[in-house]
This record gives structure tokens, C-alpha cells and sequence, in this order.
């Protein structure tokens, strides 16, 4: 590795869209670059700040949000940052966006009330809240990431917790960011969790995510550094820091 | 009422019985058969009974606000009632309301201060009509169970809209949702707050719920903050802010519940027990200084030599006070800490919100962090993230008992020592160091 990395992280939304322990991603991605010596910014991302410093970023991060939230932040995308937030994405930077913003990067959200929001259309999915007094789809997902991200030699297993009112579908189901093992996933029907796009990724997945899954906050910060600095990363391995036992607390209560 | 005799009859024969065999405190179920049987009991009750509601609802601080209401009530000669902590829906309410009626029906009491649930408010103001409302906060506290605080706000709006002027609503004015409230309502509002002196941030945290307007959705500017997103704030768009509420001076009271959000609890119980009872300031402040801290809300149970604090802590902005009224207790000696995780229906199956609590304001303070639960290697891996060397996190998953053994053993005689934890795990702790095994 070269001497002297640094990585910028565009949290988009912090004020907003951080209901769920979300938060908890980012502390998670910050530490784990500090221990490799990688210079970090944390680049915060709301409404009122100027669209120019997506252009500056190379990893994005936004979280999930109530109803209320989500109206106003809608509305800022669609007008100001999304046209910013689709080019750096087709260049291959990564991202992760969970639940209320997963919905977002999609075609539409039909709310319980039967409104049709547009969203970004970065992602060739849809999703649709069957209405108010609908199940909403609650408790801890175990899910298996597609092989096209994660070259395994044994299973790899991400926890999480889930809880959408709304259900996702996907246009092409090999699109999918992973197969659900147990919980509910994308619709509670086809067994889908999520949708990738370039290095983007969107899923259901609280909890929060990264912290009980290092391999996925890994790869993330590999890809980031990767197209950053155009030249295959190995990152250095990080020793357990209790999340292999908090991960396995989850999948041995679901015998997996 | 006559048809409701047989049901109150069969209602107190099954409180006998679980308190017989020791099923638990009959706190919930003979309510519910009563109201199985009769859906309108607690209406028909109230009717002819001469008794007057105060309703305490709110994220945090229900169960201590309602044990210093009954406490100031009472030592001016009231005869109050009110529902056990934890038995805050409306069968807790029907079972206490029959618990402490004779046979016949009579209600031999003046004021029945109930904590409700925060998704049971509405649905207790649509059974009957009380007479005082007083709502403490807002905050995220279990998504899965109860939803989003915008959907909670909303109902709540619409509930206290349908009351009728006599009604007396009592709301925060610190926090904006709660403030909000009081907008175009028949019943008459009174607002309380803390005073500026004590908002000492100026910088909202991260784990704020409500700091965009509730009237133009723009953001709101704060002035001051007292902790989360509870402060002085105005609306940088439209005409809506915090306002003059009703404050106590501090410095008056020598109070042994600590903490900010405690001030709020105070603050607001001063409040309803003058308007509604006319009661002089000295009285009530006595019966403040005099109360003790409610079951497992910063009690002290002495073990073994050791002072044990126990600090209810389910939710982020609940759990990042403990953590200030923990750093007020030791801010001369470094102190273990035994942190108890438990994720059951009654705690809330998702436990995501500790990743909003801020543990690196602990570090000062602590010597060892020991955990517990059913998701210590949550907690764990939490702290760890926050700097604590994995040498000094001491896991226990699931071994509630074992954690509290070791961390008396390693503590000191006459030391103190503190325990956060969320409901099933306090109830389990309390089990533990009340109980006769723990020896």
C-alpha cells in the first residue's frame, strides 16, 4: 500500500435521515480506517448545504428516516443533489444507502396513502406501502450477499434488523444485493434483499449494518479507495472486535 | 352498574389468586378479564364515582413524574390511587381501578394518577374524559413497537383536540413536538420548561428526533439546549418557538432524583399539583424534597457493603442522561459499570439505538465496563468502537446473575458501583440483588 491514503465520506442527510442507530455505519467506517492509518473527512450533507461537495466525495452514506423526513429531504434530491449524486455513482463510487433512502433511489414510493412520489430512478426498482393498516415487516433479517460481490470461499452471513412499511421490487431479481435467509427482505415474497448498482447498494438492513458485518464495511472501503486511487488494495486485516459473537448471537437464535 | 357486581367480583377473586401463587402482582390481567367482559367498565366506574384523572404520558419519566404526583397529592391529605410502573395500558388502569374498589363499587378516593403508554393516550381519552393531561417528551424509543415519534405526535393532536375546555393540558415547552401540541385546542394549556440557566449546550446532539418545524417543516434554530433535542428554539421560517413556559428555580430544591431530565419531571409535577389543587409552593417543594426515587429510576440498593445504583436506561436520549447523572455521581472516583441489554417484547426486539448513545462521554469515568443481556456482545462491540480497550470489557452474555457476582466481588467494600439497564433487564437485576439467592 501507498503511504499517504486519505478518504472522504459524503454522509448525506445526517439531521434527517439517521433514525435506526444508523449513525452507527459511519462510526464504524471512520474507526476502520483510522486503524489502517487512512486519513478520514466526514463531509456532512443536508439540505442547506451546497450540492458541490458531493463532487468531492468518495464514499456515500445515507441512512433511514420517518415519514416527515423523508418529504423534505425528497424534495431537495429530486431538485438539487440527485443529478450530483447519480454521476459520481455511475463512476463507480461507492455507496450505501438503507432503507427509507434505498426507496429513494428507486422509480417510485406509493405511500400508505396511495401518493406516488418519484424517486431518483437510479436503481430499476419500485416500491409500494400496501396501506396504513398492512403488517409493517419487523425483526432481525439474516441475509447471503450475491456472489457477485463477495468471491467466498465458505458462506458469508449478514444480520440486521428490519422494519418497512413499504415493499420493494426489482425489475431483474439477479440485481439483488442478497438472498434472504431468515426475515423478510425487499417484499417478504421473493426472497430478495436489496439491489446493487455499479458499487452502490441499497438495503433494509438496520441494526445498524456495517458494525456485525466488517466484510461488507471492508469492501466498501476497499472499492472506495480502489477507484480513488485507480490500483488493487488489500487492506490490512483488523482483529475481532466482538462482532463475530454479536453476528453469531443472531444466526445461532435462527439455527443458521 | 349492577351487571358490572359480578364482573368486579370475578375480576378481585383472580387478583387473590395470582397473588395467592404468586403469578405476579395482578397488575394486568384482572383488568383485562373485566374489560373481556365489559368494555365500558372503567367508563361505567367513573360515573359514579366521584374520582379525578390526571393522565402522565411521554417517552421518559412517566413512572417518576406519577410517583411525585401521588407523592405531593398525598401529603395534603388527598386519597390517591394509581397503576403499578410497567402496567401503563388500559387493562393496568382497569385493574387498579378495581383493585381498590369494594365489592359494591365504591371508590373511596379523590385522585387516580395514571401513566399511559404512549400509543394507549388516545385511546384511553376516547373511554373518558379526565381532568388534567400532562405529556413530558417525545423521543425514539422502540421503532419496532411503537412506531415513528412523528406518527405518536400526530395521534396525540388529534386526541387532545377532542377534549373539552374544562380539561387542563400540560405540556413541555422545550421540546417542539410537545409544544406544538398545545396549538388550537379547546382545553386550556399550561406549559412548563427548565430554566436557561440549565441549558448549557449550544450544539444539538446526534440523536435529535424534532428539530425541524412542526408547523413549515423548515429547521429550527436553537438558542440553547438542554440536552437531545429539548431547548430554546424558534422557527427560522414561520412564527412557532418555544415561548415563556413555567420554570423552578434549582437552586430551591435539595432533591434526590438527579439529572436534567429530571428537573422536567419535577418542573412539570409542581405544576399540575398547583393549578389543579392551589397548593403554596413551600408545601409542594417539601414533598419534593422528601420523595425518594421510583423502582430502578436511580434507586440505591445496598449489596453486600456496596451502594448499588440502578439507572433505567431503554432508549438513546434516556440512556445519554444516565450517563450525566453517572458522571455527577463519580465525578471524583473511578467506578465499575455493569451495562444490561436485554432485546424481549417489553424492551423492543431491535437494538439499534445504542449506536445513538454516546459511550465515549463514559470513559472518564469508569474503570471497568462489564456487560450483560441477551445482547452483551452488542454492547460489546459498541463500546469497543468507541475507544474502551477490549481489555476492560468484561462480557457475560445471558448470565445476568454471574455479571453481578463478578462485578461486586470486584469492587470494593463501601464502594459504589452502577447499573444501566433497559425494562426486562433492570426487572431481572432487581430480581437478582432483592432477592433471597444473592448472597
Amino acid at each position: 500500500m501507498k503511504r499517504f491514503y486519505s478518504l472522504t465520506i459524503g454522509w448525506f442527510y445526517p439531521d434527517l435521515m439517521s433514525t435506526y442507530g444508523d449513525r452507527g455505519n459511519i462510526i464504524v467506517l471512520q474507526k476502520r480506517l483510522q486503524l489502517r492509518g487512512i486519513k478520514t473527512t466526514i463531509k456532512k450533507i443536508s439540505i442547506y448545504d451546497s450540492s458541490e461537495i458531493i463532487k468531492k466525495c468518495d464514499l456515500f452514506f445515507m441512512g433511514g428516516a420517518q415519514d416527515r423526513q423523508q418529504e423534505i429531504v425528497n424534495r431537495d434530491l429530486l431538485k438539487q443533489k440527485g443529478k450530483f449524486l447519480i454521476k459520481a455513482i455511475e463512476k463507480d463510487i461507492p455507496a450505501l444507502f438503507i432503507c427509507g433512502a434505498y426507496q429513494f433511489m428507486g422509480r417510485y414510493y406509493k405511500t400508505a396513502e396511495g401518493v406516488k412520489l418519484q424517486g431518483l430512478g437510479l436503481f430499476d426498482i419500485y416500491t409500494e406501502n400496501p396501506g396504513t393498516y398492512a403488517k409493517r415487516l419487523i425483526g432481525d433479517v439474516i441475509i447471503e450477499p450475491n456472489d457477485s460481490i463477495f468471491k467466498k470461499n465458505k458462506p458469508v452471513f449478514f444480520v440486521g434488523f428490519e422494519n418497512h412499511g413499504g415493499r420493494t421490487y426489482l425489475f431483474d431479481q439477479k440485481r439483488a444485493f442478497a438472498k434472504v435467509i431468515k426475515g423478510y427482505g425487499n417484499n417478504g415474497i421473493d426472497k430478495t434483499e436489496g439491489f446493487i448498482y455499479h458499487n452502490a447498494i441499497g438495503t433494509y438492513l438496520h441494526g445498524p449494518i456495517l458494525p456485525k458485518n466488517p466484510e461488507l464495511t471492508d469492501w466498501l472501503l476497499q472499492k472506495a479507495l480502489e477507484i480513488k486511487y485507480k490500483e488493487q488494495i488489500s487492506l490490512k486485516k483488523i482483529t475481532d472486535f466482538f462482532s463475530e459473537s454479536a453476528k453469531k448471537t443472531i444466526l445461532r437464535r435462527f439455527s443458521v | 352498574m349492577l351487571k358490572n357486581i359480578p364482573i368486579i367480583f370475578l375480576s378481585k377473586l383472580l387478583n387473590l389468586f395470582i397473588k395467592l401463587f404468586s403469578f405476579g402482582s395482578g397488575s394486568t390481567w384482572p383488568g383485562e378479564i373485566a374489560l373481556r367482559l365489559n368494555n365500558y367498565i372503567i367508563v361505567d366506574i367513573l360515573k359514579i364515582s366521584p374520582l379525578k384523572l390526571i393522565l402522565v404520558s411521554g417517552t421518559n419519566g412517566k413512572t417518576t413524574t406519577v410517583a411525585l404526583l401521588k407523592k405531593i397529592l398525598k401529603d395534603s391529605g388527598k386519597k390517591v390511587i394509581s397503576n403499578e410502573e410497567g402496567a401503563n395500558l388500559i387493562n393496568g388502569i382497569a385493574s387498579c381501578l378495581i383493585k381498590n374498589m369494594s365489592i359494591t363499587g365504591k371508590l373511596n378516593y379523590q385522585y387516580g394518577i395514571f401513566e399511559v403508554d404512549e400509543n394507549t393516550l388516545p385511546i384511553a381519552l376516547r373511554f373518558f374524559t379526565p381532568e388534567a393531561v400532562l405529556i413530558l417528551n417525545l423521543f425514539r424509543d422502540q421503532l419496532d413497537r411503537y412506531g415513528e415519534v412523528n406518527i405518536i405526535a400526530k395521534k396525540w393532536s388529534k386526541a387532545l383536540q377532542t377534549l373539552p375546555p374544562q380539561v387542563k393540558i400540560f405540556l413541555n415547552a422545550d421540546d417542539p413536538q410537545i409544544k406544538y401540541l398545545g396549538e388550537n385546542l379547546k382545553a386550556e394549556v399550561f406549559y412548563f420548561g427548565v430554566e436557561k440557566k440549565l441549558m448549557k449546550k449550544t450544539k444539538l446532539s446526534h440523536d435529535v428526533d424534532s428539530n425541524y418545524c412542526p408547523n413549515c417543516n423548515s429547521k429550527l434554530d436553537y438558542k440553547l439546549i438542554s440536552y437531545s433535542h429539548l431547548g430554546d428554539y424558534q422557527c427560522r421560517n414561520c412564527v412557532f418557538k418555544r415561548g415563556y413556559p413555567m420554570t423552578l428555580k434549582a437552586k430551591n430544591l435539595r432533591t434526590k432524583v438527579k439529572g436534567l431530565f429530571n428537573n422536567y419531571n419535577i418542573t412539570a409535577a409542581f405544576l399540575v399539583s398547583k393549578i389543579l389543587l392551589s397548593l403554596t409552593d413551600k408545601d409542594i417543594k417539601k414533598s419534593i424534597n422528601n420523595f425518594l426515587p421510583a423502582f430502578g429510576r436511580q434507586e440505591v440498593i445496598e449489596v453486600r457493603k456496596r451502594k448499588v445504583f440502578i439507572l433505567l436506561s431503554k432508549n438513546p436520549a434516556g440512556f445519554n442522561q444516565s450517563i450525566e447523572v453517572v458522571k455527577e455521581i463519580f465525578s471524583k472516583e473511578k467506578s465499575n459499570v455493569l451495562l444490561v441489554l436485554n432485546d424481549r417484547i417489553p424492551d423492543g426486539r431491535d437494538i439499534s439505538w445504542i449506536w445513538d448513545v454516546d459511550f465515549d462521554r463514559f470513559k472518564e469515568v469508569i474503570n471497568y465496563f462489564y456487560v450483560s443481556g441477551d445482547r452483551a456482545y452488542d454492547l460489546a462491540l459498541r463500546i469497543c468502537y468507541e475507544g474502551i480497550p477490549k481489555e476492560k470489557i468484561k462480557v457475560y452474555q445471558g448470565n445476568i446473575k454471574k455479571a453481578l457476582f463478578q462485578i461486586i466481588n470486584n469492587t470494593a467494600e463501601k464502594k459504589k458501583l452502577i447499573i444501566l439497564a433497559n425494562y426486562s433487564a433492570m426487572l431481572e437485576v432487581r430480581k437478582v440483588l432483592v432477592g433471597k439467592k444473592f448472597l
